[in-house]
């Protein structure tokens, strides 16, 4: 076994004995809670910007969905989470797909910034239309997660407390690095990683540029609808201005400092950041500075990193070249003749 | 017997500048032609044209494919490959940041089929479809004489293997016919050789090659028949030495002082 | 409000009252969106720290009007100036070292610079909305100057219509007549060429940051001072507003980014009056993604250039 897969076990066994560990308190649960949440975002933002070299800046539009879809159906309904996060995968894919398939053949500068209307127009929706989603008002009294297996003769558990959304986060977390990861190593992974390389030569190699910007752009919005999902039912109480672009800003940070393109990275970067927040949310006060400065530090570590190391923490070689400065290769895909 | 590529009129133009000018040729099973001109004569037009990063403006372009006959003019570039055109570049458009196979794997692409689902779960005819890939990207390499170098990194490689490899990637696609720009530009006398040899092999498993190319001793040595464009009109076309030989040839390349010297001389 | 239901007067004075407000607002967005068109062409960066100097702008007038004494007529000018040397440290600090790098970086740079500049306003100044000191601006800028069809125009409509109008037409003549015009003009088609025809590239940049940074700052003094509102997050929507103007108006094209920044306004003006006000900031955003889609080369620009990636 390699060096990597055993650190990366030893986290995970950390990880499932933490609650257990003596001076581990609700409060610290709750934040690694948020660190298992974060990574999920992560990685789902992952796929764009680092496998696909595209900037999403509307990340939090899908995030939002995922939450208030999860919300509003247990709210309404009183479905069951577990018939929740298949739909709020497929919702994020749809939502994906109609947001892509128009903007995906823009350049990234546009592409950038349509995302980020889309994600503000998300939240202006949520905010105004009173009627659905109650907006500023918020949503409370969201149901928790529960087992129901009454239908069955069985007992219902419901979720009480973090420890079992602590579980059921290191799941959801196993299984979104167990996808990626097989994406990453399969036919669509490589697909691309050759858009990402070279446009004009993964066409030349019969790949359709906008399937595949769109799926990639699907998959990522499915995840983190399902973040969002998992958010609603665990803080039970939504409003708008919890799906601000800061947290766009945010989970882009995660990747662009854990290194965009490893999947190991960003959720290291998510790890970071969260952890980062936390500390810098107790320690500025003692300071004597106002808690804002927290965001400002942000912004400054991803001019910091764009500069000296863009590729991230952990970068990956086909991403690394490709962050650097220097030799930039020509990617128009009409190239001007000369021959 | 069908040629498999039939240019009829071809026609383009930038605005006002007329690149391509009414050419037509035909390109016969199995053959190695060569497609030359001093610069600025189309050349690279026609193969973009061909290849679908153009849209002619006028004229078509047949293609011939297992009695299939099929118009791919204006096609986009990934159904053309998909039909069975590959093509290199002049300036090698390598994945640079990957690795020497992957760069192959990728070629395979358009002859395999898994997504998203078969990727995840791993399903049995997505991991059939992986072993297949890797063992024909293998094939691949070791044709072109790659074989071992599987894991470097692509532009970490010499010139030359770097051009090599290009060629392995668009292999991988299973064309029918392949189209090569300049393949032996920046080599020496021996790469060039063993370019020639490459070129003779690739022709012998029924790909017809069709190639552009300024090294006048690879054109010579490899290519049976030559077409001869110049400011983006047909001149002429036939076996090497005659094209070596024609006056109007040796005018384009080198103006007029030179044709007549060749005449007298 | 049911429009069928006023009187013909009413509804010709909500037609002008919008109409006034849209192009005082217009005004305000096509100076903003100047700046980032002309950003672009020279950079092909879309500068999203932008908006934060125009907020700046205003930060800067009421510190000086207010800690200083300086009177507003020379605070505004002032402001200006610190706002145009904002402007270049940004690009000397953050973006020029990136001149070379991937769009992605540069691009993730610019947001980075803007939640930078937004936070350290915050720290600076404290996150509460602050009034603009009204006692600075002179008496009558209340007093009406003109007065139609039951509209009135206040000398300070006058004043805002005037800086605009001004600023307008000396960014237009900066650019066709002086020798810097020409050369922004040829950084913006071509850099390489112009750095071989004996253009310094970089000092070229540096002074269309300074362009783009006075005139921020202009507008964001006078948003302060004419809406009386004065807070760190008033750069982040208007720049996207301004933003959308200059797509609107095909970016890297100046007079484009003019009249798109009229157009933006009075449409937001009229869709806020006529349709809903709680969409007024996501008729911008619909405008600019629905231009973006269909017409990315707005009204009078070229599509985006492409240097890197294509289709």
């Amino acid at each position: 076994m390699t060096r990597g897969a055993m650190i990366r076990i030893g986290f995970l066994i950390l990880a499932l004995i933490m609650p257990f560990l003596p001076f581990v308190t609700d409060y610290i649960l709750h934040i690694v809670i948020l660190i298992f949440l974060y990574m999920i975002l992560a990685l789902g933002l992952n796929i764009v910007p680092g496998f696909n070299g595209l900037l999403d800046l509307g990340y939090v539009g899908f995030y939002g969905i995922g939450a208030y879809t999860s919300g509003l159906l247990t709210y309404h309904f009183g479905l069951s989470y577990w018939v929740i996060i298949p739909l709020a995968f497929i919702n994020g894919a749809i939502w994906g797909i109609l947001l892509g398939a128009p903007t995906l053949r823009l350049t990234g500068d546009y592409f950038a910034i349509v995302t980020f209307g889309f994600s503000e127009l998300v939240v202006l929706f949520l905010t105004n239309e009173i009627w659905l989603t109650r907006g500023p008002l918020g949503l409370p009294g969201i149901d928790v997660v529960s087992i129901d297996l009454s239908l069955l003769g069985g007992p219902k558990w419901e979720f009480i407390g973090e420890l079992p959304y602590y579980y059921l986060a290191i799941v959801m977390v196993l299984v979104t690095v167990f996808v990626m990861h097989r994406i990453q190593n399969s036919r669509l992974g490589r697909a691309w990683f050759a858009i990402r390389d070279d446009e004009v030569a993964a066409v030349s190699c019969g790949i359709k540029l906008l399937t595949y910007k769109v799926i990639a752009f699907a998959i990522s919005a499915a995840f983190g609808a399902v973040g969002g999902s998992f958010f609603a039912r665990w803080v039970t109480f939504l409003s708008p201005d919890m799906f601000k672009f800061w947290e766009s800003f945010l989970v882009l940070c995660m990747i662009v400092l854990g290194g965009m393109g490893n999947i190991w990275g960003v959720m290291i970067g998510a790890a970071i950041l969260v952890s980062l927040s936390e500390v810098l949310r107790e320690l500025l006060p003692l300071l004597g500075l106002p808690v804002g400065v927290r965001f400002l530090a942000f912004g400054l570590i991803m001019v910091l990193m764009m500069r000296y190391r863009p590729a991230g923490m952990l970068p990956i070689s086909a991403v690394a070249a490709q962050m650097r400065a220097g030799r930039t290769k020509r990617k128009r895909l009409k190239p001007v003749s000369r021959a | 017997m069908t040629p498999i590529l039939e240019i009829k009129k071809l026609y383009k133009s930038f605005g006002g500048l007329e690149a391509l000018k009414d050419i037509t040729f035909n390109i016969d099973h199995g053959a190695i032609i060569g497609l030359i001109g001093p610069n600025g004569a189309g050349k690279t037009t026609l193969f973009n044209c061909v290849a679908g990063i153009e849209k002619p403006t006028g004229g078509q372009i047949i293609f011939n494919n297992d009695g299939n006959t099929i118009s791919i003019g204006g096609k986009k570039p990934e159904a053309v490959t998909a039909l069975g055109i590959a093509r290199t570049f002049q300036n090698i458009r390598l994945f640079d940041n990957l690795t020497v196979i992957d760069n192959v794997k990728i070629g395979r692409h358009c002859r395999t089929r898994s997504l998203f689902w078969g990727a995840v779960i791993r399903s049995r005819f997505q991991q059939a479809e992986e072993k297949a890939t890797t063992a024909s990207a293998n094939q691949f390499l070791d044709f072109v004489g790659l074989k071992g170098r599987e894991e470097e990194i692509a532009s970490s490689m010499p010139y030359g293997d770097q051009r090599r490899l290009e060629i392995a990637r668009a292999l991988a696609t299973e064309p029918r016919l392949l189209m090569l720009d300049e393949p032996a530009a920046g080599m020496n006398p021996q790469e060039s050789r063993d370019l020639m040899d490459l070129i003779r092999r690739i022709r012998d498993r029924e790909i017809t090659v069709l190639l552009i190319e300024h090294d006048m001793k690879v054109v010579m040595g490899v290519c049976e028949h030559v077409v001869v464009i110049n400011h983006g009109e047909w001149l002429m076309e036939g076996r090497p030495q005659e094209v070596q030989n024609d006056p109007k040839v040796i005018e384009a390349y080198l103006g007029t002082g030179a044709a007549n010297a060749a005449r007298v001389g | 409000m049911d429009i069928r239901r006023l009187s013909y007067n009413r509804r010709r004075r909500l037609f002008l009252q919008q109409l006034v407000n849209g192009l005082t607002i217009g005004g305000i967005y096509a100076m903003i969106a100047v700046g980032y068109t002309m950003i672009y062409g020279v950079i092909q960066l879309i500068n999203f720290a932008h908006g934060e100097i125009y907020m700046l702008g205003a930060f800067f007038a009421i510190t000086f009007i207010v800690s200083l004494g300086i009177p507003f007529f020379v605070a505004l000018p002032l402001s200006m100036a610190c706002c145009a040397i904002c402007g270049v440290l940004l690009d000397i600090v953050a973006y020029r070292p990136l001149r070379r790098s991937p769009r992605l970086a540069a691009l993730i740079t610019a947001i980075g610079m803007s939640i930078f500049l937004q936070n350290l306003a915050m720290v600076i100044w404290g996150s509460r909305p602050k009034p603009f000191p009204q006692g600075a601006l002179p008496a009558y800028f209340e007093k009406t100057a003109v007065s139609f069809g039951g509209v009135n125009l206040s000398w300070f409509h006058l004043f805002i219509y005037g800086m605009t109008f001004t600023m307008m037409v000396g960014l237009n003549l900066i650019i066709k007549k002086t020798r810097w015009g020409k050369a922004m003009r040829a950084v913006a088609q071509n850099k390489t060429m112009a750095a071989l025809a004996g253009i310094n590239v970089n000092r070229v940049i540096s002074y269309t940051f300074v362009l783009a940074g006075a005139l921020g700052g202009a507008a964001g003094i006078m948003t302060g001072a004419f809406y009386n509102k004065i807070e760190p997050t008033m750069g982040y929507i208007a720049g996207v507003k301004a933003f959308a103007a200059a797509v609107l108006g095909g970016i890297g094209s100046v007079p484009g980014a003019m009249l798109g920044g009229l157009v933006l306004g009075v449409a937001e003006a009229f869709g806020a009056g006529y349709l809903s006000s709680l969409y007024r900031d996501g008729i911008s955003y619909g405008v600019m993604i629905i231009v973006i889609i269909l017409i990315p080369a707005g009204l009078f620009g070229r599509v985006l250039k492409e240097t890197k990636k294509s289709m």
